[in-house]
């Protein structure tokens, strides 16, 4: 495992073919971005564009408020996350340290809201959100998704890991056991807690289905809803406008793909570990 | 903390005092968990119950009456012709997406499961399109497949063949869509088997090879056998997924055309959002809901009975 094998140069020519194979769609939707219209109607494509051109980012954001879904899908990511991140740390370190009436089949009622797709509640919740007014707000965004069952679930077991010495030897020196938490087991707890971080983030960020049924104003799109729009707006013209629907989509998938790069070795092993254990 | 230890001053039995103790810290236990649980009983558990309800009733979403209707909404759908077309669909849809994406994902497991720097490179490539929003993974489909200057059509004409237009077609469009998510997951699942592979203990294949096994025997003899538990685990994992596609309907194919890709979370989507009949939508997710616990509870038996052999 430790030194690399020899790779016979057959594999990894079928290899490179394959990925570049794979990466294509992501070429492509970069490469367009940076060409004039004109040039996506020419009968031999270019695979570098001719002109190479920024102007349909200028273009997209003049057609519509980017900057505005763009802080949209920036507040609603910060604010799930942010509350995603603290519940579960709170109700990671009750279910795996604490003591309470029935706490292993409430900890079971967490478990189960996993298998509740979003698809499944979001009528009552929609006029729940409606009755206090909250359509349109990043409230409707924001709180209904502020649980994740997920985070819960694995943080929970790297609290279980930890061993119980270390609270006790804390609550011997009279730690607070908001203390305990967040300054003793959460640092200990670190790769687990980044794991949560880093999906949370993606989820949140890529979110399409809930903004679209809880928001209906342009003040109030985020950036995926943003860029489905755009595109049913422009095809009821007659123009073929796909530089600037890639020009808008680059935008929505670049944040992720640079997270992605810096956090992929974390990603890899966080996957390795949870998959069957 | 502190409080508490004053408070056993005053109280005469030691007894006592810790019993107090301990029900104080079970409260503040259950106080740390309470919010995650109030959240959880308002946004998932009563919106569930409530569903229930709504699919009882004859309600187009605005208006404040709810009319009990009992179970016609569920007795309508079973005599709508539609209703098994939009199953059909969906099931089609998943079969043929879970196939292809395990079938492939075991493909460049195999391929790919080298240690060299290299492929650790190549195989972040393969794996990254599964974090990218779907909506922008369509946008660049749309394109892509697009009948007039799409870059799928134009190697096609290279090649001598007329043009199709894959999404405007009811018996490419489906694929299509297939095709898009396939492409967006087959690299997540290969990392899957690829960590099942490394998981099969390398002595199996030395003995395999000295009794005179070829690599394609020692692959289906062994690598298939011992790979089992992650295929199971992958194929009920991506079947569940699978089944609430829609991002990419919604944006490629809106459903269409002649509802070819008309699968049931859009047809929920529709029929409560731009129909305004909230109770048959709702009949359609309680029916859609059953049938995740139905596959949910299927993957909860296999795993036990997986655990259950290996211990």
């Amino acid at each position: 495992m430790f030194n690399s094998q020899k790779v016979s140069a057959t594999r990894l020519t079928i290899a490179i073919i394959v990925t570049l194979f794979m990466l294509f769609p992501l070429y492509w939707l970069l490469i367009t971005s940076f060409k004039p219209a004109e040039e996506l109607k020419s009968a031999i494509p270019t695979f570098w564009p001719k002109h190479f051109t920024f102007q349909n980012y200028v273009d997209a954001f003049n057609k519509a408020p980017f900057l505005r879904y763009g802080m949209n899908t920036l507040i609603q990511t910060v604010g799930v996350v942010t509350l995603q991140v603290n519940i579960a740390l709170l109700a990671a370190y009750a279910f795996a340290k604490g003591n309470f009436f029935g706490r292993d089949k409430l900890f079971l009622a967490v478990i189960a809201a996993m298998v509740v797709p979003e698809q499944v509640v979001f009528v009552p919740v929609y006029v729940m959100m409606a009755n206090v007014g909250w359509l349109n707000t990043f409230w409707a965004l924001i709180v209904p998704n502020a649980v994740s069952a997920y985070g819960i679930f694995l943080l929970r077991q790297a609290f279980k890991s930890i061993n119980n010495d270390v609270i006790e030897a804390a609550k011997v020196d009279g730690a607070h056991r908001l203390h305990i938490l967040y300054r003793i087991l959460t640092p200990m707890a670190l790769p687990t807690l980044v794991t949560v971080l880093i999906f949370k983030i993606i989820g949140s960020w890529n979110s399409y289905f809930w903004p679209l049924v809880m928001t209906n104003t342009d003040n109030m799109r985020v950036l995926t809803v943003g860029i489905a729009m755009l595109k049913s707006s422009i095809a009821g013209n007659e123009m073929l406008n796909f530089q600037l629907i890639m020009a808008g989509s680059v935008l929505v998938a670049a944040p992720i793909v640079i997270l992605f790069i810096f956090t992929q070795k974390h990603i890899l092993t966080a996957m390795s570990n949870s998959t069957f254990k | 903390m502190s409080s508490e230890i004053k408070l056993t001053k005053h109280v005469p039995t030691k007894k006592r005092s810790l019993l107090n103790i301990k029900r104080r810290e079970s409260t503040k236990d259950f106080l740390f968990a309470l919010p995650a649980l109030l959240l959880l009983a308002i946004f998932t558990y009563y919106p569930l119950v409530n569903s229930v309800f709504i699919s009882f009733t004859d309600w187009n979403l605005i208006r404040p009456i709810k009319k009990f209707i009992g179970l016609t909404n569920y007795q309508n759908l079973l005599v709508d012709p539609e209703f098994y077309h939009v199953l059909k669909v969906t099931f089609l849809y998943t079969i043929i997406e879970v196939s292809l994406e395990l079938l492939l994902g075991l493909g460049l497991a195999v391929l790919f499961n080298v240690t060299a720097r290299s492929f650790g490179v190549m195989r972040s490539i393969l794996f990254m399109p599964h974090y990218i929003s779907m909506v922008v993974v369509s946008m660049v489909f749309v394109w892509i497949y697009n009948t007039d200057y799409g870059i799928l059509n134009t190697v096609l004409k290279l090649f001598g063949a007329s043009p199709v237009s894959w999404l405007n077609d009811p018996s490419t469009a489906l694929w299509a869509v297939i095709i898009v998510a396939v492409w967006k997951g087959v690299g997540f699942t290969s990392l899957i088997f690829i960590s099942g592979l490394r998981g099969i203990p390398i002595e199996y294949y030395e003995a395999a090879s000295i009794d005179g096994a070829g690599k394609w025997k020692q692959f289906l003899k062994i690598t298939l056998p011992l790979l089992s538990p992650t295929t199971l685990f992958l194929v009920i994992t991506s079947f569940i997924s699978s089944m609430q596609v829609f991002q990419s309907v919604n944006i490629m194919t809106n459903g269409g055309p002649l509802k070819a890709t008309k699968v049931m979370v859009y047809w929920i989507y529709d029929l409560t959002f731009v129909q305004f009949k909230a109770g048959k939508g709702s009949a359609l997710v309680i029916i859609f809901f059953f049938i995740i616990v139905l596959l949910t509870a299927i993957q909860f038996a296999i795993s036990k009975k997986k655990v259950h052999y290996e211990g």
